[in-house]
C-alpha cells in the first residue's frame, strides 16, 4: 500500500515538471534526380538516377522547461552523408519577455534569407536554396543569439546577433572560425520587406586539396613565406555583407538576394553572389523561375610582386602560385525553371530544371530534380 | 433527386458563405482590429490592446471557419500557413496557436479564460462569448 502510494508519487512527480509541454515536429524531404549528360555533374548528381543525395529526415523535439526556458533539439539524417543522424539544431532558449530571446548553443548562422530554414523544402517554393548564393560551405554556429521582434514606423521589424565559433569542415578544408559575430536585420510591411547582414569572424583552416598544402610548404621552404602567408587562412578577417528584399502581392513573389564575401590575406577570391526569383501562386500550383549570378574575382594581385622569379629556379613555385590564386576564379550563370503542387495539407511535390553555365569554359550543365518535401 | 442535389449545392455555398465571428470573454474589453488579429494568429504579437496576455486559439485544419478565417482575416492559404508557422517552428522562434475541434471547444474554452481569442460560425454564438469582429 505504502508502495504503491510513493510510486503514484513519483509518477506525479515525474509528470508534471518532466514531461510538460513537450512538442515533436519534423519535416522530410525525398528527391529523385540526374543530369542530362554523361560527363555532366551537379550538386552532388550525375547522370544516373539518384534517389539519395538531397533527400533528407529530420525531428524536432521542443521542450518548455516553464519559467521562460525552453530546449530544442533538431536531429538530421541525409542522404548524402547516409542519413547519419547529427543535431542541426541543439540550444537553450530564454524568453527574456514577448519580443525578444536568447538562444545558446549549435544554432543555424543567419547569413541568407533563407538560411535558418533552407533544409525545410516544405517552407518555400524551389527544390533548394539558390546554391550558387548561398555557398560559404557551414551553416552552424556554436554560440549565442539575440532574437528581437517588434514594430518601428509600421514595419514589422526581426533582428537577429550572434557571437561564436565555428569549428568543422568548409568549403575549402577543415577549419574554424573564431571571434564570429555580426547581426542581420528585416523589416517588412503589408506585401513587401527588406533585409540586410553583416557578419566577420576570423578563420584558420587546413586544405583539403594537397597540392595547395604542398605548394606553402615550398614556398616557406624556400623563404617565401610572406607569399605563403597571402594564401593560408591563419586567422584572416573574413567579412560577409548581404541585403535583400522581396514583395508578396496577390498571387506574386519575388524575391532577390546579394551577397559579397571577402576573407584578408588569404587567396579566398572577393566574392559577389546574386540571385532572382519570380513566382506566381495559381491555387495549390506555384510555377517559379529564378536566376543566380556567381563572380568570384581572383586575387592576382597576391603573385603579381613576385614575377621576376618566373625566371629563376623558383619558377615552378611561382607558377604554382599563380594556378592556385587563379582557381579560385568562378564566373558561372544559373537558370531554374520548376513548380510547386500543394497536393496534400502537408506535402508538397516539386519539379525543377536547373540550367549552369560555367562561363569560363562555357560548359553548361543541365540536372531534373522531382520530389515531395513535407511536414509533420 | 433534384431536390437533394439542390439542398446539397445550397448546404455547400451555405457552409462556404456563413460569416464568422471573432469571440473574446465576455470579460475582455480589448477592441481588436483585422491587423492585431493578423499579429495575434501568425505570432507577431501575444498581448491585447491593454498589454494583457492573449491565447489564441485556432481551429482545427478542415473546418469551414478554420478556411475562412486563413483567407479572409489572414489573407493566406492554408498552406501558405503552413509553411509560414514551418519556418518559426524548426528555427525555435515560434509555435503556432493551439487548435481545437469545433465552434463548440472553441466557445467554452474561450467562455471559460479572459486571456482567449478565437473564432466560431456567427450561427453559434451565444450569451458565453462575446463578439469583437464579424467576417
Amino acid at each position: 500500500m505504502i508502495k504503491k502510494s510513493l510510486i503514484a508519487l513519483a509518477i506525479a512527480g515525474l509528470a508534471t515538471p518532466a514531461f510538460a509541454d513537450i512538442t515533436i515536429n519534423g519535416f522530410a524531404s525525398i528527391k529523385a534526380g540526374m543530369t542530362m549528360g554523361s560527363d555532366e555533374e551537379l550538386y552532388g548528381y550525375t547522370d544516373n538516377l539518384d534517389f539519395k543525395n538531397e533527400s533528407l529526415m529530420a525531428l524536432q523535439v521542443r521542450s518548455d522547461l516553464g519559467e521562460k526556458l525552453s530546449v530544442t533539439a533538431q536531429m538530421m539524417g541525409r542522404g548524402n552523408e547516409d542519413f547519419d543522424i547529427g543535431f542541426e539544431w541543439a540550444f537553450l532558449s530564454y524568453h527574456l519577455n514577448d519580443n525578444t530571446t536568447i538562444n545558446a548553443g549549435r544554432l543555424r548562422a543567419p547569413f541568407y534569407k533563407y538560411s535558418e530554414y533552407m533544409d525545410v523544402g516544405y517552407a518555400y517554393d524551389w527544390s533548394r536554396v539558390p546554391r550558387s548564393v548561398y555557398g560559404l560551405g557551414f551553416d552552424n554556429i556554436e554560440g549565442v543569439s539575440l532574437y528581437r521582434t517588434g514594430i518601428i514606423g509600421g514595419f514589422d521589424s526581426t533582428i537577429m546577433a550572434m557571437i561564436g565559433g565555428y569549428n568543422g569542415t568548409t568549403g575549402l578544408g577543415d577549419g574554424k572560425l573564431e571571434g564570429f559575430y555580426g547581426a542581420s536585420w528585416e523589416l517588412s510591411r503589408d506585401w513587401y520587406n527588406f533585409r540586410v547582414a553583416y557578419y566577420t569572424a576570423d578563420a584558420t583552416l587546413t586544405f583539403a586539396n594537397e597540392s595547395v598544402n604542398n605548394l606553402l610548404a615550398g614556398l616557406n621552404g624556400n623563404g617565401l613565406s610572406a607569399l605563403a602567408s597571402e594564401i593560408s587562412f591563419d586567422k584572416d578577417k573574413g567579412t560577409f555583407i548581404g541585403i535583400g528584399g522581396g514583395i508578396d502581392r496577390e498571387n506574386l513573389v519575388i524575391v532577390a538576394e546579394f551577397n559579397r564575401t571577402e576573407v584578408e590575406n588569404t587567396f579566398f577570391a572577393n566574392r559577389d553572389n546574386y540571385f532572382v526569383s519570380v513566382a506566381y501562386r495559381l491555387g495549390s500550383v506555384t510555377p517559379y523561375i529564378s536566376y543566380e549570378w556567381q563572380r568570384h574575382d581572383a586575387k592576382p594581385e597576391i603573385y603579381q610582386p613576385f614575377q621576376n622569379l618566373a625566371a629563376t629556379p623558383l619558377a615552378p613555385l611561382y607558377f604554382g602560385t599563380v594556378a592556385t590564386v587563379q582557381s579560385q576564379q568562378v564566373e558561372a550563370d544559373t537558370l531554374n525553371i520548376g513548380l510547386r503542387y500543394d497536393f496534400h495539407p502537408s506535402a508538397a511535390f516539386k519539379l525543377q530544371y536547373t540550367s549552369q553555365k560555367n562561363k569560363l569554359t562555357d560548359d553548361t550543365v543541365g540536372l531534373l530534380v522531382a520530389g515531395v518535401d513535407l511536414v509533420f | 433527386m433534384k431536390s437533394i442535389i439542390a439542398i446539397l449545392v445550397m448546404a455547400l455555398s451555405f457552409s462556404v458563405q456563413a460569416e464568422i465571428s471573432v469571440v473574446v470573454n465576455p470579460a475582455n474589453a480589448n477592441p481588436v482590429s483585422a491587423d492585431d488579429l493578423n499579429r495575434l494568429f501568425l505570432g507577431r504579437a501575444t498581448s491585447f490592446a491593454d498589454g494583457s496576455k492573449a491565447t489564441p486559439l485556432n481551429m482545427a485544419e478542415g473546418q469551414a471557419a478554420r478556411d475562412q478565417f486563413d483567407n479572409k482575416v489572414l489573407n493566406r492559404s492554408s498552406a501558405q500557413l503552413k509553411a509560414y508557422w514551418s519556418k518559426l517552428v524548426f528555427t525555435g522562434k515560434g509555435t503556432p496557436p493551439k487548435e481545437l475541434a469545433d465552434d463548440a471547444a472553441v466557445k467554452a474554452a474561450v467562455a471559460a479564460d479572459t486571456m482567449a481569442i478565437g473564432y466560431i460560425s456567427s450561427s453559434s454564438v451565444d450569451g458565453s462569448v462575446k463578439v469583437v469582429a464579424t467576417f
